[in-house]
């Protein structure tokens, strides 16, 4: 897109600032900006007017375990901002609610140049019969796998794609797999078969097999690479 | 950070957590001096200057940044996710990405109040799109500007009021529109949804208003 087409680069400008971009298109905007003095000071200058706005948000003081989790992931500071004590149920939780936001905050940029992301840890390529991968499966973090499509997978309104683990004994439900590229089931690493054995996906009735065992055809599989995380 | 001599395979992650406290309750003493020297610090500088402390990697400095900013913050989140727990959670991704980031803050282009509010903005906005419901209650923008630049409170920016003034002077759809996208991080869709009147209408009059309001503000 030609973001120096000046009456295109300040709306998109704007339409950043007012929180109006699809994750896609913000962060090729990101990518543009980070190159763009022109482009970025549209955005400063959006900015600008608008946060006004948000100094008639009240004011919130967040529970300790906010931080501690922080540093948990940043490594410890000398110095707490706050005694902390335990860490609320609700809190862990969320973490697999939110996980999907995760990766989206991570690679937030702003004003920035960009740093290539290192590679996720592939742990396996789900192909079909004639070898075309459709999924793909990858280490998260917090023990957990996500396996996304990548967008050769159509969306079929009459069918739900199903994950199996498939190691001895029989086919393990891993869940459902959603075919938007940008939205991963998240599985627990520890329910994935060992490395050797086999992930499937199945064609099945919406909502997933009645059965609890696959009931309709394996249309993508592949052997697990390495031991998930 | 792990001491392998103090890693036992058979119990990896006790161990390193026993070696960690065992770290922690010997550098106490230590800790403490360096905390209140920290804390006093930190008291007296100013954002930019501990935003630049943490882009160098100084972790009290981002103790600090954290201390004199997430209320704020958080406020913003809550607004948007409109869930404690989730608002949480934002916090934190944001914090991590701010940590990862901070070397990227250019004070040339623009402030750290407000750079950190649009990561945490976005981080909430995300979060809110992947989200299978979306949050109730969300009070009605214009009432929530209105009652609160009217509230007599001697605390509102000059720049709030302006940018009030100028928003009045829009029509009321466009004007719901942006503070319905800005306030609450609403797609158009949902913009449209809300106000009852067809996508390609909010798409159209967003632009011109905010043209309006550019040349209202002046800036």
């Amino acid at each position: 897109m030609r973001y120096d087409r000046p009456e295109l680069g300040e709306r998109l400008a704007a339409d950043y600032v007012l929180g109006l971009m699809p994750i896609r298109a913000r962060r090729r905007f990101e990518r543009a900006m980070a190159g763009n003095a022109t482009l970025a000071a549209w955005v400063a200058a959006w900015s600008d007017r608008l946060t006004p706005l948000d100094t008639m948000t009240a004011d919130e003081t967040p529970p300790p375990q906010v931080w501690r989790a922080i540093e948990r992931r940043v490594g410890p500071a000398l110095s707490e901002p706050m005694p902390a004590r335990g860490r609320g149920g609700a809190l862990a939780f969320w973490r697999g609610i939110a996980t999907a936001a995760i990766a989206a905050c991570a690679a937030l940029v702003l004003y920035i140049a960009i740093y290539p992301e290192p590679l996720p840890k592939i742990v396996a390529v789900l192909a079909d019969t004639t070898g075309l991968p459709g999924w793909v499966a990858f280490a998260g973090r917090s023990g957990k796998v996500g396996v996304s499509a990548i967008g050769t997978v159509g969306k079929d309104a009459g069918h739900s794609f199903q994950l199996w683990g498939i190691g001895g004994g029989a086919p393990k439900p891993l869940g459902l797999l959603p075919a938007d590229p940008d939205r991963p089931l998240w599985v627990r690493a520890a329910m994935l078969p060992a490395a050797g054995a086999a992930l499937a996906v199945s064609l099945e009735p919406p909502g997933g097999s009645p059965t609890g065992q696959p009931t309709g055809p394996v249309i993508f599989q592949g052997k697990v690479l390495k031991a998930p995380p | 950070m792990r001491n392998p001599a103090n890693v036992k395979t058979a119990a990896r992650l006790p161990a390193i957590g026993n070696w960690r406290r065992g770290v922690r309750s010997h550098m106490k003493a230590h800790v403490f001096a360096h905390t209140l020297a920290d804390r006093v610090s930190n008291l007296t500088s100013t954002l930019p200057d501990l935003m630049r402390r943490s882009a160098s990697g100084d972790k009290s400095a981002f103790a600090g940044l954290y201390q004199a900013t997430s209320a704020k913050l958080f406020g913003v989140a809550l607004r948007i996710c409109g869930r404690r727990e989730v608002a949480e959670e934002v916090l934190q991704e944001a914090f991590v990405a701010i940590w990862g980031r901070a070397k990227d803050y250019d004070p040339v282009r623009g402030s750290v109040m407000t750079w950190l509010v649009t990561i945490v903005r976005h981080c909430a906005i995300d979060q809110l799109r992947h989200q299978q419901s979306r949050p109730e209650g969300h009070s009605a923008p214009e009432e929530v500007l209105s009652s609160f630049v009217a509230s007599g409170r001697t605390d509102i920016s000059a720049e709030l009021r302006s940018l009030q003034r100028c928003l009045d002077e829009l029509d009321p759809q466009p004007r719901q529109a942006v503070l319905l996208a800005y306030l609450y991080g609403l797609t158009r869709d949902e913009i449209a949804a809300r106000l009852k009147v067809p996508v390609g209408t909010v798409k159209s009059s967003l632009w011109r208003s905010l043209e309006r309001l550019q040349r209202c503000l002046g800036t």
